[in-house]
């Protein structure tokens, strides 16, 4: 929101001893967030008041007039373009030497004629955005005068963060930050002009259907208005602030709303005689001020008269009721409505305003009559001759009362030890618009209506007012009391972040963060359908991800095109039968001749991610997967009989979409089951005290024949005399696969005969010629 | 005879010294002390001689032979232990690390601060119900706060999590008071991405609910915090907050270090950045979660953790940290 400090300054007795150009640092310490500070009127210089006493339309242009410019000294010829010059206007001279929007005015030679300087247009002053013509000022308006000293051209325009207000409705007006600003710097904050109102005429027929939606809705209908001519100084105002000044009687209510935080709107009287609010029927149309024709909802609040809408309740007003250039009589609506309701319908309307930015914030509704006075006197001031032609109306069925909080000091010591006496207490909340009553063991305040409808219920907001006027740096850090207890609730994270730890050191992996949906590039492209949870509003990469591994498929591929190999891992949420569970996944890509290679590295690392960090055993299994993956060479995981993962091998498609030539093996590991394992404990294990002899054996098999078929005869050979058996290589040529396995022979108790190992060896060569298996010993 | 047997000596180191391999070594031992060397007749012809002869030759002899046997011994110890050690000491080495992703680095720095404050760490949900990320947090629907941030909402009438805030209420229905908690995670807001702006990012949530906090436990809890991920005594100021789940709220903003608070474009020309949110749990938060207000009080705050890890390695772009571009993220750390 802008705010003018020239407008601010009306508001705060000797508004001078305050410097408004550094006050705004201490704002945002104690009230909101000021996000900048601009002055304005400094780019200009050496403008002043000017008469054209001549004017003659330029011999070869159409465009150009040579002009006469009397400042009350000098003539100065001048040619200027704008349609509107003639004898006797008084406007805004730049002088030779000047500036104007940062640009210095020099002697010029236009069309063949020199001008000695420019008028100026409003946009070209920058205190408005016409450029229609140029500016026009009053008859009376003194010759030679500097326009910065007769005008609020200089001025300092100060932005605050719209979040940081949100639960402030009594600083959406210049009147709210006056008041902080004078609680501030100690000074005192003027009261108002208004006129009043003597109800000695008739009501307006004003009627509200919907209380609950709008708790009151103030009328009034003026009349004889002949001046609707807004004066340049509010013309000025509105326009800094990023208002658009369009005429008097609409200006002064878009002023009403800067000043007070009230959104108005004025009707026009002949179009509008009698008011209803109501809800819209649904899906009707309705055309708004902004020219667009616009489909109501059941739950949309309606100004009407019963027949025809004449403006959606708090938003915007309508075409056909708007002020017009012969308007004099206009039918003035001052009310408040719930915030829900307003944001509700501007949320489904998509249409934000000014005014529903302000209701969404709880408006006072005791502002409602108030800014109908305040407005009545301002526009007075224009139209000494207007006539008040109705009664002020006012539907009002519950008002809102001042509410009475009770703050006992005890609580005060809950929060804090605040660091001043009771008098200073009172002191900063009556600065700031409260009551206070000092007791014994408490304070009894009364809340002001503009603070009450929101912000202000609990003690814990009046602690809030204190301290920030206080200022938070007066208290004291504390640090907490000591507390031994090992409280350690649960250990998600440590495991987290022990596992991504262990890859990264020990397998050299890169860690990878990416986004919770799926790429529906990379989907169509695999031709994978996939249906999920789906975020609502957005067309593209909507559906959030089931499988973390497939979702990382885009990050590998990138990588590819700089790596001949990637390793990556995350440990990331999916989205798993409506349901957050967090999935570790593993990549490893590589060019496709080394995919065995790659798939016994995954091996391994599952093996010992849960040796060295659980200390478990895990046995692989048929695996059950998703359709793109190769379910033969895909594994499930199991540990203590549960699958908690699976090594994955993909289908021929999700490898080329990686790369060509490119193949990856992935690890997917279900990370909320895998917190859950326990650790096993480790145990001592005793070792033979005896010569234990390693025996070396190569097993000759056919080429089709796997590992796990020559274990599974192997198992079948019990002896006690095997202390340990390990697989140590195995080697493939055109015909036979060889594996190489070794024994340890020994005993705990005793150092073998020869006789026995003998016996062994010959046994067990018996027992692996009779599966039919060659020996190589 | 002892000329004799100096010449012997003198030979067999000569041979000795040219020799470089044990079997080589052993044959030249056999050949001047084996049973038929030279010195062993000469030890065998002893017995011929006269007593005095004896006794002048006998140890003479046998010192020799030991003399010699200790130089052999001495050459095959020494050429067990001599080690090749011709090779180029100058090769270049290609090292392969792993790499944690920046922001898992932070997070465990902050929270192995909040540990050692005697703070658990929780886990959270990226997928939130309305109730726990804005409901239970005092922001009814229709409240204005709900604006504050873009949520992406489901098909399943649940959202994405806007803030960790939530697990506020989750470790309050979990655990019940007292608590000493803190909670990161991965948050979401539907906004355009730039250099400085991303949809999904990280924040920690900081709890305690006790009798007897205060707002000055706060201020000092998260200025410690501050100090110790900055590994310095940071200038810090606080001022108003709103955040409809604590009241009073603050906002504590960092003295900022690019520029030591004479303004810049980091700190967007105000000398400060805005870093933890925080304020007094809102005595409705804590009634919604069954936790009496007039006995306990506490506070919470929050910390950009993606923030955090931008400033801490000066990444100018935040897009990088979503991308898995291992061209950046392999020079990251592995603790």
């Amino acid at each position: 929101m802008l705010i003018s400090c020239n407008q601010l300054k009306k508001y705060i007795k000797n508004a001078d001893d305050i410097n408004f150009k550094t006050i705004w640092d201490t704002f945002t310490l104690k009230t909101a967030e000021v996000e900048n500070v601009y002055e304005k009127g400094n780019d200009l210089k050496d403008v002043v008041t000017a008469k054209i006493i001549s004017c003659e339309k330029h011999p070869d242009s159409k465009k150009l007039s040579l002009l006469k410019v009397f400042d009350g000294s000098e003539e100065y010829d001048i040619v200027c373009g704008a349609p509107n010059v003639k004898v006797g206007l008084i406007g805004a001279l730049v002088k030779v030497g000047g500036m104007v929007s940062n640009i210095k005015i020099e002697k010029r030679k236009l069309a063949g004629y020199y001008s000695y300087g420019m008028m100026c247009a409003m946009d070209e002053l920058g205190i408005g955005d016409a450029h229609d013509g140029i500016i026009e000022f009053d008859s009376d308006t003194p010759l030679g005068v500097d326009i910065c000293d007769l005008f609020n051209v200089k001025d300092i325009i100060v932005e605050i963060d719209n979040k940081s207000l949100t639960n402030r409705p009594d600083l959406w007006g210049h009147y709210g930050i006056a008041r902080e600003i004078a609680a501030i710097t100690n000074h005192e904050l003027l009261p108002l002009d208004i006129l009043e109102v003597t109800n000695d005429k008739e009501d307006l027929d004003i009627s509200v259907r919907e209380k609950d939606f709008c708790p009151r809705y103030c009328g009034i209908k003026i009349a004889n208005l002949i001046n609707n001519k807004t004066p340049l100084d509010m013309q000025i105002f509105l326009y800094y602030t990023g208002m658009r000044s369009i005429n008097l009687f609409v200006d002064l209510t878009n002023y009403l709303m800067l000043e007070l935080g009230q959104p108005m709107h004025a009707f026009d009287a002949r179009v509008v005689k009698n008011i209803e609010v109501l809800l819209a029927k649904d899906l009707d149309t309705y055309t708004t001020l902004d020219g667009i024709n616009r489909t109501l909802y059941k739950d949309t609040l309606m100004i009407s008269n019963g027949k025809k809408y004449f403006g959606i309740a708090g938003i915007m007003g309508g075409l056909d009721s708007e002020i017009l250039n012969d308007t004099t009589s206009i039918f003035l609506e001052s009310a408040n409505f719930l915030a829900g309701s307003i944001r509700k319908s501007a949320v489904k309307l998509g249409l934000r305003t000014e005014a529903s930015a302000r209701y969404e914030k709880s408006l006072d509704p005791n502002l409602c009559d108030f800014a109908i006075k305040r407005l009545l006197y301002l526009l007075k001031q224009e139209n000494p001759q207007m006539q008040i032609v109705s009664n002020l109306t006012d539907i009002y069925s519950k008002p809102l009362k001042e509410k009475e909080i009770v703050l006992s000091k005890k609580t005060i010591n809950r929060y804090c030890n605040l660091p001043v006496s009771d008098k200073k207490v009172k002191e900063i909340l009556v600065s700031l618009g409260f009551k206070v009553d000092i007791k014994e063991d408490c304070f009894v305040i009364t809340v002001p209506t503009y603070r009450a409808t929101k912000d202000i219920s609990l003690e814990a907001d009046i602690i809030e007012e204190i301290l920030r006027m206080i200022g938070y740096d007066k208290l004291i850090e504390q640090p907490l009391n000591v507390d031994i207890t090992a409280n350690v609730l649960e250990d998600y994270w440590e495991q987290e972040y022990k596992v991504k730890k262990y890859l990264a050191t020990a397998f050299n992996l890169h860690e990878v963060h990416s986004y919770l949906w799926y790429s529906d590039e990379m989907l169509n492209k695999l031709e994978i359908k996939k249906e999920g949870v789906k975020l609502l509003s957005q067309t593209k990469n909507n559906l959030l991800r089931d499988d973390l591994s497939l979702s990382l498929l885009p990050i590998v591929k990138n990588n590819l095109k700089n790596f001949a190999s990637v390793k990556i891992f995350e440990i990331g949420t999916i989205i798993n039968d409506n349901q957050n569970e967090k999935h570790l996944s593993i990549i490893l890509a590589d060019d496709e001749s080394n995919i065995k290679n790659l798939y016994q590295e995954a091996k391994g690392m599952v093996i010992s991610l849960f040796k060295a960090l659980k200390n478990k055993e895990i046995i692989f299994k048929e695996a059950s997967l998703p359709d793109y993956y190769n379910q033969e060479k895909s594994k499930a995981i199991i540990v203590d009989d549960v699958c908690i993962g699976n090594i994955i091998v993909t289908n021929g498609k999700l490898m080329r979409y990686i790369g060509k030539k490119k193949a990856m093996v992935m690890i997917d590991i279900n990370f909320e089951k895998y917190v859950n394992i326990n650790k096993n404990n480790v145990l001592f294990k005793e070792i033979s005290k005896y010569p234990v002899v390693s025996l070396d054996y190569t097993l000759v098999a056919s080429k089709e024949v796997k590992y796990a078929d020559i274990a599974k005869i192997l198992d079948e050979y019990s002896s006690k005399l095997i202390l340990g058996v390990s697989f140590i290589d195995v080697y493939e040529d055109d015909k036979v696969k060889k594996f190489t396995i070794r024994y340890q022979i020994g005993s705990y108790d005793r150092t073998l005969e020869s006789t026995e190992l003998e016996n062994f060896k010959n046994d067990f060569i018996k027992f692996v010629q009779s599966k039919g298996l060659e020996i190589l010993f | 005879m002892k000329e004799q047997v100096e010449k012997i000596i003198s030979l067999a180191k000569e041979e000795l010294a040219k020799v470089e391999k044990e079997a080589d070594v052993l044959n030249i031992k056999s050949k001047y002390i084996g049973k038929k060397s030279e010195l062993n007749n000469l030890l065998s012809s002893l017995k011929e001689m006269s007593n005095e002869e004896k006794k002048e030759f006998g140890p003479f002899l046998n010192n020799k032979k030991k003399e010699l046997e200790q130089l052999f011994n001495d050459k095959i110890v020494a050429l067990e232990e001599k080690i090749d050690l011709n090779f180029d000491e100058t090769i270049p080495c290609n090292v392969s690390l792993g790499s944690l992703h920046p922001v898992t680095i932070v997070a465990k720095e902050v929270t192995d601060i909040l540990n050692r404050m005697g703070f658990t760490v929780l886990k959270g949900f990226e997928m939130e119900d309305d109730y726990h990320n804005f409901e239970a947090l005092n922001i009814p629907k229709d409240h204005p706060a709900r604006d504050m941030q873009d949520t992406y909402y489901l098909d399943n009438k649940k959202l994405l999590r806007t803030q960790t805030s939530g697990d506020q209420v989750h470790a309050m229905e979990n655990y019940g008071v007292p608590l000493r908690v803190c909670s990161p995670g991965r948050v979401f807001r539907n906004e355009d991405i730039d250099a400085s702006h991303e949809n999904t990012f990280f924040q920690l949530e900081g709890m305690v609910i006790d009798k007897n906090i205060k707002i000055e436990n706060m201020f000092y809890v998260m200025r410690e915090v501050l100090k110790e991920v900055f590994k310095t005594d940071v200038k810090v100021r606080l001022r108003p907050g709103f955040f409809p789940f604590t009241e009073p709220s603050f906002e504590m903003d960092m003295n900022c270090l690019i520029c030591g608070g004479k303004g810049c474009p980091t700190c967007k020309n105000s000398g400060w950045i805005e870093l933890i949110p925080g304020g007094m749990v809102h005595p409705n938060v804590l009634k919604m979660s069954g936790v009496d207000p007039n006995e306990y009080t506490g506070f919470a705050f929050g910390i950009g953790l993606t923030r955090l890890a931008m400033m801490k390695y000066k990444i100018n772009d935040i897009r990088y940290l979503n991308s898995g571009d291992l061209r950046v993220l392999d020079e990251f750390e592995i603790e």
